[in-house]
């Protein structure tokens, strides 16, 4: 697949970089360099004309807002703001920058010479109260600032627009992760604001070398995303591949993070997800640090962590903050959950059906009494059990969350108890088939789906081939995840190719301060993550002597 | 990078890992029964002499192999002997991989019908282990060596575990006397091993796509070593459990021993998890042998890729698997009987001629 993409991506971005900018708005220049009447995409210096243009492009959008008044109340100097309703902070933009020119400005500057010709100056560097100020010459620059929720100002007389910062309107607060949970660690989570998402971010890596790289994506939506990376200490090789996968996309809207991870994974036919994401920004700041290089979506709160391993999936954000054994042992049922989810339905199957004489015969006989009324063969019965359990669970997400206790009533006691009872289900299959969904839920969820799917196949060939089908399904698991990459980076490091380095954050999660590299496939540009041999020591042994030896106490 | 046909790279350590699996997965399962009948309770005096030669035979190859660290064992005979010779070289190597390969599709396949009577034909489980192998070798040298990383622990481990539940069982008495047969039997003996050790002639293959090729002397020697000292302690350990006449009589024995687990009365029976760990190191073998004879074919014709010829040596692999023997029981006599002189051909005799030739005509580079 990847012989087919690249040579079409490779020669988009031969193209952009023929014919557009310095690397802004790279979807859009290009094209109205082209347009026939160039000189249209500029400002007149005549305002009625600016404005009838503007109003020409925005007909029927009844969300635009055009304010006209009067610049230190001259009739001469007419002025126009102009904002989307609901994007731009109206609380701003009448106080900072209508209050500000019409009254306060001939107040503030009371012997300057307020001419029409000084007055785009005048507003510029004097009036206006705000913080954020942008120069442009273009139409195109008017239209995207204000469909951002840029605050647009043109003044008579003056070929030029004004961009105001200020972006505003309804968005959701910064609250505690939904999807994410900790017992221990931050609770902040993204939100759907870049912007804000950008702050949490950088409070959590107060260093000027974190960048963040913008770029617009979506033909349509013009969304922003944001390319995130620890300058440094990021790969410049794996940054630089991260835009150009990122620039080779002509989307028509970009809704949803989940849009670009689709267009720039390395394999696109395989379960698995090659992307990991996160809600937390927390776990992205970590993620930053060993190397990896986020990509962040207007409009979402999940954003994207690349390259990705397959073990990421099985840690938690609350291991690195929980004591290490605590991790560890945590750590080792969370990868025993994740090959239990994925075997245990096939490996009963293939026990019941082919392997009898692996079981202990009491185990063997109150089996056998279980299944004797079932009318089903075991690979059926289990089939519908877990069909069922899917279905129970795709319910649980969708469901409105008043009648989540009819579902899991239903689910629970009509499933569960009255099929058992009825006699269509051996309750050792029940067993099974709710301890497997319980594990599937123990680890990453993205990560779940690829397991959940890949269940049915391994029944099936367990129900036909016994225990060797389970075995051929696992194989090719694992040759297949071997075969994946993710940013040129083997999705099964560090067990292979193995780094025993980086065995110290893989089931085991070693203390903090034995993790003094990084993560060696990843971050092997800026290997050394703090000084070794900070292990703490108590002061009786620092000092020379042997604990114990007559020293009571620490005063 | 596009010109090499396999572009991964393997470390010393993968190589390690892959050629011990690939010469353990098979040695362990009808070999012991073919030693043990012919050395008796001293099979573990005939595995030592079969490991000390195929230590020389890995110690030949790779000598040869460094001679040119950028090729494999198809192309370098043309440069030794000539284009025209060089390419016979190379086809019957083709040949004897296709051949090697399909008997040890058989013995999978048989092993799995045999040992667990299942009512499925034969040629499912051969159309199974081709397929995933097939699949595999697509993806090339590289992803199959870092599939064998995961797989041997596994496979090591589980060996190593029920070797330890069953030892029980085990009475060192069944090993004594030593040396009670006379030298001819125990040579015999150590013919068959012997040509399982030999197999490390694969790692003429590896040579090339070795980041280090220097070290591929050490990782063949390792290898022998290692895989051999194992096969030793497991021969051994089913001798102590059963005792010579009792294995004489048995096909696997290697699986008969972990019928005999039993800990606390609740694990027993353990030999499907032995067949686990035979069925993975089995598919290792398969996708080496199955890789070579792709790659081999890929190269004595100068193509500039094997992957198309994967699909096509996968159906031949598969008719000879069930062509070349008519039964089990031949596969059995072959093995024992015809197979040391015909695999030692390829894995000692023609890479020491060619050595010779490459000394006496002074080819390839000096350092090995």
């Amino acid at each position: 697949m990847r012989k087919l993409i690249r040579p079409v991506r490779a020669k988009l971005l031969a193209a952009k970089k023929n014919t557009g900018g310095a690397g802004e708005a790279p979807v859009e220049k290009p094209k109205d360099n082209t347009d026939p009447d160039k000189a249209s995409s500029f400002l007149d210096a005549d305002l009625a004309s600016n404005l009838a243009r503007i109003k020409g492009i925005f007909q029927n959008c009844s969300d635009i807002v055009y304010r006209e008044f009067l610049f230190a109340q001259r009739e001469d100097i007419r002025l126009v703001l102009i904002y989307t309703d609901g994007l731009a902070d109206k609380h701003q933009v009448s106080e900072q920058i209508m209050r500000a020119l019409s009254l306060e400005a001939p107040m503030a500057a009371p012997d300057a010479d307020i001419t029409k010709a000084s007055a785009y100056h005048l507003i510029k560097e004097r009036g206006l109260c705000v913080h954020q100020v942008k120069e442009t010459d273009r139409l195109e620059d008017v239209i995207e600032a204000v469909l951002s929720g840029d605050t647009v100002l043109l003044v008579e007389g003056h070929p030029f627009a004004i961009i105001n910062g200020m972006r505003g309107g309804e968005a959701r607060p910064v609250s505690e992760s939904e999807n994410e949970m900790v017992v221990r660690g931050p609770r902040e989570s993204f939100v759907e604001t870049l912007r804000t998402n950008t702050a949490l971010l950088r409070r959590k890596i107060k260093n000027s070398d974190l960048k963040l790289e913008m770029m617009q994506l979506g033909r349509l939506t013009k969304t922003d995303v944001a390319v995130v990376y620890v300058k440094g200490i990021a790969n410049d090789k794996l940054v630089e591949e991260v835009k150009s996968r990122l620039q080779g996309i002509e989307l028509d809207s970009v809704l949803e993070s989940g849009y670009v991870e689709e267009l720039i994974e390395d394999n696109t036919w395989s379960p698995f997800p090659q992307i990991n994401h996160t809600e937390k920004p927390d776990r992205l700041a970590a993620r930053l640090l060993e190397g990896r290089v986020g990509i962040m979506v207007d409009g979402t709160p999940i954003v994207l962590t690349v390259p990705t391993v397959f073990v990421e999936f099985l840690h938690a954000a609350e291991d690195y903050y929980e004591r290490f054994q605590i991790a560890t042992a945590v750590r080792i049922v969370r990868f025993l959950s994740m090959f239990l989810s994925l075997v245990m339905p096939s490996f009963y199957i293939a026990i019941i059906t082919f392997h009898q004489e692996m079981l202990p015969t009491a185990l063997l006989l109150s089996l056998a009494a279980q299944r004797e009324a079932v009318p089903f063969p075991a690979f059926v019965e289990t089939l519908l059990m877990e069909l069922t359990f899917e279905i129970l669970r795709e319910a649980g997400i969708r469901l409105p969350r008043q009648v989540g206790q009819a579902v899991s009533i239903v689910g629970a006691l009509i499933v569960g108890e009255a099929a058992v009872q009825a006699g269509l289900v051996a309750p050792a299959t029940v067993i099974v088939v709710a301890f497997t969904g319980i594990s599937s839920f123990v680890y990453f969820y993205s990560a779940s789906f690829a397991i959940r799917l890949l269940r049915f196949p391994m029944i099936v060939l367990s129900a036909t081939l016994g225990l060797y089908g389970l075995i051929s399904v696992l194989i090719i698991i694992v040759v297949h995840l071997c075969a994946l990459r993710s940013f040129g980076t083997p999705y099964l490091s560090p067990i292979a190719p193995m780094s025993l380095g980086d065995m110290k954050d893989l089931v085991v999660r070693a203390p903090w301060w034995a993790m003094f590299t990084r993560p060696r496939l990843i971050g092997w540009k800026n290997l050394k993550r703090q000084e070794p041999g900070q292990e703490p020591v108590p002061p009786e042994t620092r000092t020379g002597k042997k604990g114990g030896e007559g020293n009571t106490g620490r005063g | 990078m596009r010109e090499i046909l396999e572009e991964g790279k393997i470390s010393s350590r993968q190589a390690v890992f892959l050629m011990i699996t690939m010469i353990f997965a098979t040695v362990i399962l009808s070999v012991p029964a073919i030693t043990v009948k012919h050395a008796r309770q001293d099979a573990w005096i005939s595995i030592g002499l079969a490991i000390v030669a195929g230590l020389f035979i890995a110690r030949l190859v790779t000598s040869l192999g460094l001679r040119f660290p950028d090729r494999t064992i198809f192309e370098y005979p043309a440069e030794i002997l000539g284009r025209w010779p060089g390419k016979l070289v190379g086809f019957l190597y083709i040949m004897w991989f296709l051949d090697i390969n399909a008997g040890v599709i058989r013995e999978y396949g048989e092993f799995l019908v045999t040992a667990f009577r299942m009512a499925t034909p034969l040629i499912v489980f051969n159309l199974v282990a081709v397929a995933i192998a097939a699949y595999t070798v697509r993806n090339g040298l590289e992803v199959f060596t870092r599939a064998n990383e995961i797989f041997f622990p596994l496979i090591m481990g589980l060996i190593i575990i029920t070797s330890i539940l069953v030892s029980r069982e085990t009475d060192i008495q069944r090993l004594l006397p030593v040396a009670d047969v006379d030298a001819m039997s125990i040579f015999k003996g150590a013919m068959v091993p012997l040509a399982w050790f030999g197999q490390i002639v694969a790692i003429a293959l590896v040579i090339p796509y070795l980041s280090k090729p220097r070290e591929s002397h050490q990782a063949a020697v390792t290898a022998v070593l290692v895989s051999g000292v194992i096969f030793m302690l497991v021969v051994s350990n089913a001798i102590a459990i059963f005792g010579p006449d009792l294995i004489d009589a048995m096909v696997f024995p290697g699986l008969n021993k972990y019928r005999m687990v039993n800990v606390a009365n609740f694990l027993g029976r353990l030999e499907a998890l032995a067949m686990t760990a035979w069925v993975t190191a089995g598919f290792v073998k398969i996708s080496i042998f199955y890789w070579a004879a792709a790659l081999g074919i890929s190269q004595v014709l100068e193509l500039k890729d094997y992957r198309p010829l994967v699909l096509p040596v996968g159906g031949v692999l598969m008719a000879m698997s069930i062509l070349d023997h008519p039964s089990a029981i031949h596969l059995q006599h072959f093995v024992a009987q015809v197979f040391p002189f015909f695999a030692l051909t390829f894995e000692a005799a023609i890479p020491l001629l060619l050595l010779l030739a490459a000394l006496a005509r002074g080819k390839g580079e000096k350092l090995g």
